[in-house]
């Protein structure tokens, strides 16, 4: 299986270490031979139709910060050419999420679809903002498109509820889905801080990012919620449908008066017919719904088996890419039966 | 057979103020079972299990209990009426709190009110709880939404 990646930072890195760790049990268990084809970041790429060296791929990264330098096969062309006249059966897209206008994901997703490729994203943006466009042309090309870790991270969600649980309507999913802010409201209640000294240290440690206004205002959680309100619930929604509350108001006198009612406040996304919203809620404190720390939880209603509840790391290099490299076997499974 | 779950003060006399009016109506009461795992503040929750009745007639004890001041909650597992929290942010008191509850209480009924003032020019926090009949959640919320914008509070629900 030949695998183009687009976006070599935490996420594409994670995914190579994880085809690395996980070459053999690939090879014995599913017979799957994955060779990457071609790396790009934002420097250019490196191409070999034969499989790139991946630990000198990674070395190069790390080294020279540009896989454009990667020796003998490194060159400065841009992504969307890579994608178009690479052979590849994969197209693995992991570059930043741009919630405006979900570029340049979009595009590479498109042109992945066009030049005969299934195609995997981590990416929130391109699906929140244009779902059913993307769907029509993995349709029209035939092609498999798979986005496990654009919710949730590790945290089984999308093809949890659409195979495993396949025959159950869903009928509302509700949950916290970003660890930003449940790192930052966990903090805030134990420690009594207030609101921007937490947000100034998760900074520190890594956990938020430098510009964290995704993270706090609730839209990060909104375009998780569309792409699950599309996805799982088959509705026809865009970001803009999402009625939105971020955290910064939350003070950690609130979360004490809210202890003291035998609740905590998290940050919580949900979606059922007629309502998709992003607030701070009251949550019972021996609910399954109050996690701590960065985790991730979701809870789905369904017609059949009522309560389903997953809980996950929302992020990190390595948990993220198994939810990528879960999608791939999936990809090749479906494509190696004949 | 019919469930009624009622929520009564924890105190004497407060089980025999809603047996009576069921039992003098010639109603057959089956049993009484204290729900202790549901109590709260100072209520406790009982459930009371009788004859199978006429819809009519089943109107009617509900209304006599509530007559009495007692809060039905639920009637055969359908709920009726549910206490709501809120946690509020913002200028709370500043902003006239007794219009604030006076305008809740139109929806529902204020039953608990516990405030938190930090600073005198910061914002504060007051938690509400708020008995509201099922049938009044919808405009509860809508109220709730109009007061948010008009005195830019922070309404966090429990529901
Ligand atoms: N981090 C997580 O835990 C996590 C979890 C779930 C989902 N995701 C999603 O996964 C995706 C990747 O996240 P990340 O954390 O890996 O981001 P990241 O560390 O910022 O990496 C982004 C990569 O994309 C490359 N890139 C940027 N613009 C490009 C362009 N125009 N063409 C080609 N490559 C380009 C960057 O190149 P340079 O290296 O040259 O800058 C970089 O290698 C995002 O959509 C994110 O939302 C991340």
């Amino acid at each position: 299986m030949r695998v183009i990646l687009v976006g070599f930072g935490v996420i594409g890195r994670g995914v190579i270490s994880v085809i690395k760790k996980k070459r053999e049990y690939l090879k014995k268990r599913y017979g799957m031979d994955v060779k990457i084809v071609a790396i790009c970041d934002s420097s250019g790429a490196a191409i070999d139709e034969n499989g790139l060296d991946l630990d000198l791929a990674l070395e190069v990264k790390k080294r020279r910060g540009k896989i454009s330098e990667y020796p003998g096969k490194g060159v400065t062309l841009e992504a969307t050419e890579v994608i178009r006249s690479v052979d590849g059966d994969v197209l693995i897209e992991v570059t930043p999420t741009n919630i405006e206008d979900g570029e340049p994901a979009r595009t590479y997703i498109i042109e992945g679809f066009k030049s005969g490729k299934h195609v995997i994203t981590a990416n929130k943006g391109p699906l929140a903002l244009y779902f059913q466009e993307l769907m029509s042309y993995a349709k029209r090309y035939n092609r498999i498109f798979r986005y496990e870790a654009s919710v949730g991270g590790a945290m089984p969600i999308i093809n949890l509820a659409r195979e495993t649980l396949a025959g159950n309507e869903i009928i509302e999913i509700k949950g916290i889905l970003n660890g930003t802010t449940n790192y930052i409201l966990t903090k805030m209640e134990r420690e009594k801080l207030d609101f921007d000294t937490v947000l100034k240290e998760a900074q520190e440690l890594g956990i938020a990012e430098t510009n964290p206004y995704q993270d706090i205002s609730g839209l990060d959680t909104a375009a998780k919620i569309v792409i699950l309100a599309n996805s799982i619930m088959n509705m026809n929604v865009t970001i803009k449908d999402v009625k939105i509350e971020g955290i910064t108001r939350i003070t950690p006198e609130a979360l004490t008066m809210a202890n003291k009612g035998g609740y905590t406040i998290k940050l919580v996304g949900e979606v059922k017919r007629n309502k998709l919203e992003v607030c701070p809620k009251l949550i019972p404190l021996d609910d399954p719904l109050n996690v701590k720390g960065s985790l991730n939880v979701a809870k789905l209603y369904t017609d059949l088996a009522k309560e389903v509840i997953v809980v996950g790391r929302g992020a990190g290099s390595i948990e993220t890419s198994s939810a990528i490299l879960s999608d791939l076997i999936h990809t090749y499974l479906q494509t190696s039966k004949g | 057979m019919i469930l009624l779950d009622l929520e009564l003060k924890d105190s004497p006399g407060e089980l025999l103020k809603a047996l009576t009016p069921i039992s003098k109506m010639g109603i057959n009461i089956h049993s009484v079972i204290h729900l202790r795992e549901r109590k709260r503040d100072d209520k406790v929750v009982v459930r009371i299990v009788l004859e199978n009745l006429e819809e009519d007639t089943l109107k009617k004890i509900v209304e006599k209990l509530e007559d009495r001041g007692i809060v039905v909650t639920k009637v055969n597992n359908n709920i009726r009426k549910m206490d709501v929290d809120v946690v509020v942010i913002g200028h709370v008191v500043d902003t006239d709190i007794r219009d604030t509850i006076d305008r809740l209480n139109r929806y529902g009924l204020v039953v608990d009110l516990d405030l938190t003032m930090p600073h005198p020019y910061k914002e504060s926090s007051a938690r509400m709880r708020i008995l509201v009949d099922i049938k009044k959640l919808e405009g509860l919320c809508k109220e709730m939404e109009k007061i948010s914008k008009e005195k830019d509070l922070l309404f966090i629900k429990s529901f």
